[in-house]
């Protein structure tokens, strides 16, 4: 178990430094820098002077041949400073820490609300296959599942924010935000966050649902389910006791696998909804050339990803013993 | 993208006894894919829309399909496929674009068939170019009408005529991209898969890297570094970011078939190496592989969209599904049409890809065959 810990945070940093190094080359050679795109964006007249411009990339470090500029920015994350953006002169990590709860509002209620909806619904699925209510369960569940989720978003506003005038259209909280009390900010955050949570969660639900009953369908099958409807255990304890604990592995497998999800925010949904999540963050920096906070964010995203799929090992070894890491 | 799972129980019993030795594998797929309804009503509209993609410029356009012009037969509608095939006299004659005033006008003799709707995808139709049509509405005043039957965007193109000539859009990103990707990725798994060892480490590592890499990042720095970005650009960029998936199962399947009987058994007969990975393995390898193609080219459809969504899409002109959805959104409040029709075209044909795959996959896994029968 060890030995294969070691082994993987080793190549798992081997792959984060060429992941890095790729990213860092690809963003240093789109044209235009952090100065000339910002510069461009304000007023096109008002172009930074020959001299200015050096000066700048001088003090950014743009004048140096990326590679150079790579092994100085990773000396420094080894030191644990990623940096100060360009475009916002605060430090990386601070604009991280700010969007982060942004993302983490979405992500998290996303996650239960999935969980909560889609144990029920594949459970369900399970015991009545082949009914009309199953059938009409799967086929919806596969249109929703086939639904790109900026179409649902743009759906979703058009229909509950403009026509029927339900919820807000856009934003995190109201512009009288400040003048709330208490109880009244959250239920303000609330009434924003029902339509990103509700496009964040149905594609995942659909999927969930779906991986359980299919999982089900297999496990039901299984000689010890006939031997229990044969002991005469009642069908709704086969269902959750017998049946879906032998499913719960590959889904708390997936588990691990949603992590880089939870922090990464969508970058669409988050643009349509005018979300000041990490998705956003990210839009933004790529479309300013904010090389410090692309490669803060890609680090984290990269490092989130091999950690995710790091712990869906471990997880699988730990919940099913005929695993073993070794 | 997930690959979705197949639900055994939509899959429809068959009575009669079946004689599949008679059968080759594809025919066999072939006859177990027709018994689903949903995936044939699939199937049936990836070919509608292929016919419309292909005779967009008969359905929606404002230049003749054929017309008769000073002596010669010339066929203008065909500029819209390609620039070069729209006859320059046309442009020394001084039309500007507009044919039924100017045809009749400079050669009365002429006569022409018009497309079935005369609309133009790239230009607001203007008052007086067409017997008893207006000019068609500009701002969020589009709504649709009789003579825009699904309204006009904002500058006044026709969505109608912008939704079919984006179908061409749509089919070729899903084509070309995903057919780009399966070379690769086939190409990439198969070396990695038959050869093993320090070509399989150093290539899975590759593999990795580019999987782990923001796929939005690999395509924005990829569209930033060319100058113009042209609809095939962006099929070539989608096709080399998107082979991953592809790759790793095509190297799984070639890691297992290589140690098969009839691997050893073509070596031993001195078949060169290509030849035997390309003729032999991959054929067997090939029914596991052609389910993913299938779900990606749905995949590739959605990206494509969703760049032109973002503004990243292939340059202006660029009459995608997912351009006429950007347009909406910027007006939202007031014109609904431009993103509830690209919206429910973009979703039917994800859709229909989704569910060929589906039945795709259970006509070829042998396991989910059982539970057919």
């Amino acid at each position: 178990m060890l030995s294969f810990l070691i082994r993987r945070t080793f190549i798992g940093l081997i792959t984060l430094l060429l992941i890095t190094f790729v990213v860092y080359g690809l963003v240093r050679n789109m044209p235009g820098t952090p100065l000339t795109v910002a510069a461009a964006e304000s007023d096109p007249s008002k172009t930074l002077s020959d001299e200015d411009l050096e000066r700048l990339n001088k003090i950014y470090g743009l004048d140096k041949h990326w590679t150079q500029a790579y092994f100085i920015w990773i000396g420094n994350v080894a030191k644990l400073d990623l940096g100060r953006s360009i475009s916002r002169k605060q430090p990386v990590t601070k604009l991280i820490r700010d969007r982060v709860s942004a993302t983490l509002i979405l992500s998290v209620t996303s996650l239960i609300l999935t969980y909560m909806l889609s144990i029920p619904i594949g459970l369900r699925a399970t015991v009545r296959s082949g009914s009309l209510e199953e059938r009409s369960i799967s086929t919806v569940l596969y249109m929703l599942y086939s639904l790109p989720a900026f179409v649902a978003a743009l759906f979703l506003q058009i229909l509950i924010a403009v026509k029927l005038g339900w919820l807000p259209l856009m934003g995190i909280v109201s512009d009288d935000y400040e003048t709330m009390s208490l109880i009244g900010k959250a239920w303000d955050i609330c009434l924003h966050a029902f339509m990103p949570v509700m496009c964040f969660t149905y594609g995942s639900l659909a999927y969930y649902s779906r991986f359980i009953k299919s999982n089900m369908e297999e496990v039901i099958r299984q000689d010890y389910i006939r031997t229990a409807k044969a002991k005469g255990v009642h069908p709704t304890n086969i269902v959750l006791h017998h049946a879906f604990r032998n499913t719960l592995i590959p889904l708390v497998t997936m588990l691990g696998l949603t992590l880089p999800g939870l922090l990464g925010g969508a970058i669409l949904l988050e643009q349509i909804f005018q979300w000041p999540g990490m998705g956003r963050l990210f839009f933004e920096a790529l479309s300013g050339r904010d090389y410090p906070t692309i490669m803060g964010l890609v680090l984290m995203f990269s490092f989130l990803t091999l950690l995710g799929q790091l712990l869906a090992d471990v997880f699988y070894a730990f919940v099913d013993p005929r695993v073993s890491l070794s | 993208m997930p690959t979705p799972i197949p639900s055994p129980d939509l899959v429809i019993a068959a009575p009669e006894a079946l004689d599949s030795a008679t059968r080759g594998f594809w025919a066999e797929t072939w006859v177990r894919f027709k018994r689903r309804r949903l995936a044939l009503l699939a199937l049936a509209y990836v070919c509608f829309l292929a016919i419309v993609a292909i005779f967009a410029p008969a359905i929606a356009g404002t230049k003749p399909v054929v017309c008769k012009y000073k002596g010669h037969l010339y066929f203008p509608a065909l500029g819209y496929l390609n620039s070069k095939w729209e006859n320059p006299v046309f442009y020394t004659d001084r039309f500007r674009r507009i044919y039924p005033e100017n045809l009749k006008a400079k050669d009365p003799e002429s006569w022409a068939i018009w497309p079935l709707v005369y609309q133009d995808p790239y230009r607001r139709v203007r008052e007086g170019e067409w017997p008893d049509q207006p000019g068609n509405p500009t701002g969020v005043e589009g709504v649709p009408s009789q003579y825009n039957r699904l309204g006009t965007d904002q500058s006044g193109k026709d969505v109608f005529a912008q939704m079919v000539h984006g179908t061409r859009i749509a089919m070729l990103v899903g084509f070309v991209s995903m057919g780009i990707s399966a070379v690769i990725g086939i190409g990439i798994g198969a070396t990695a898969g038959y050869f093993g060892g320090w070509i399989d480490t150093l290539l899975s590592r590759v593999i990795e890297l580019v999987m782990c890499i923001p796929a939005l990042v690999l395509i924005l720095a990829l569209i930033a570094i060319l100058e113009k970005t042209t609809i095939w650009h962006l099929m070539v960029i989608l096709g080399a970011t998107g082979w991953t998936g592809i790759a790793r199962l095509t190297r799984a399947e070639f890691l297992k078939l290589k140690h098969i009987d009839y691997v050893l058994a073509a070596r031993a007969l001195g078949v060169g190496r290509f030849r035997i990975m390309f003729r032999h393995v991959l054929r067997n390898a090939l029914a596991p592989i052609v389910v993913p193609i299938t779900f990606g080219i749905a995949s590739a459809i959605i990206t494509e969209s969703a760049l032109s969504f973002l503004g990243f899409g292939a340059d202006p002109p660029n009459p995608s599904w997912g351009t006429l959805l950007n347009a909406g959104r910027t007006t939202i409040e007031q014109t609904w049409w431009l993103v509830l029709f690209p919206g429910l075209a973009i979703f039917f044909t994800v859709l229909a890809y989704n569910l060929i795959g589906e039945g795709l996959q259970e006509a070829t896994d042998p396991r989910l065959r059982e539970a057919g029968k």
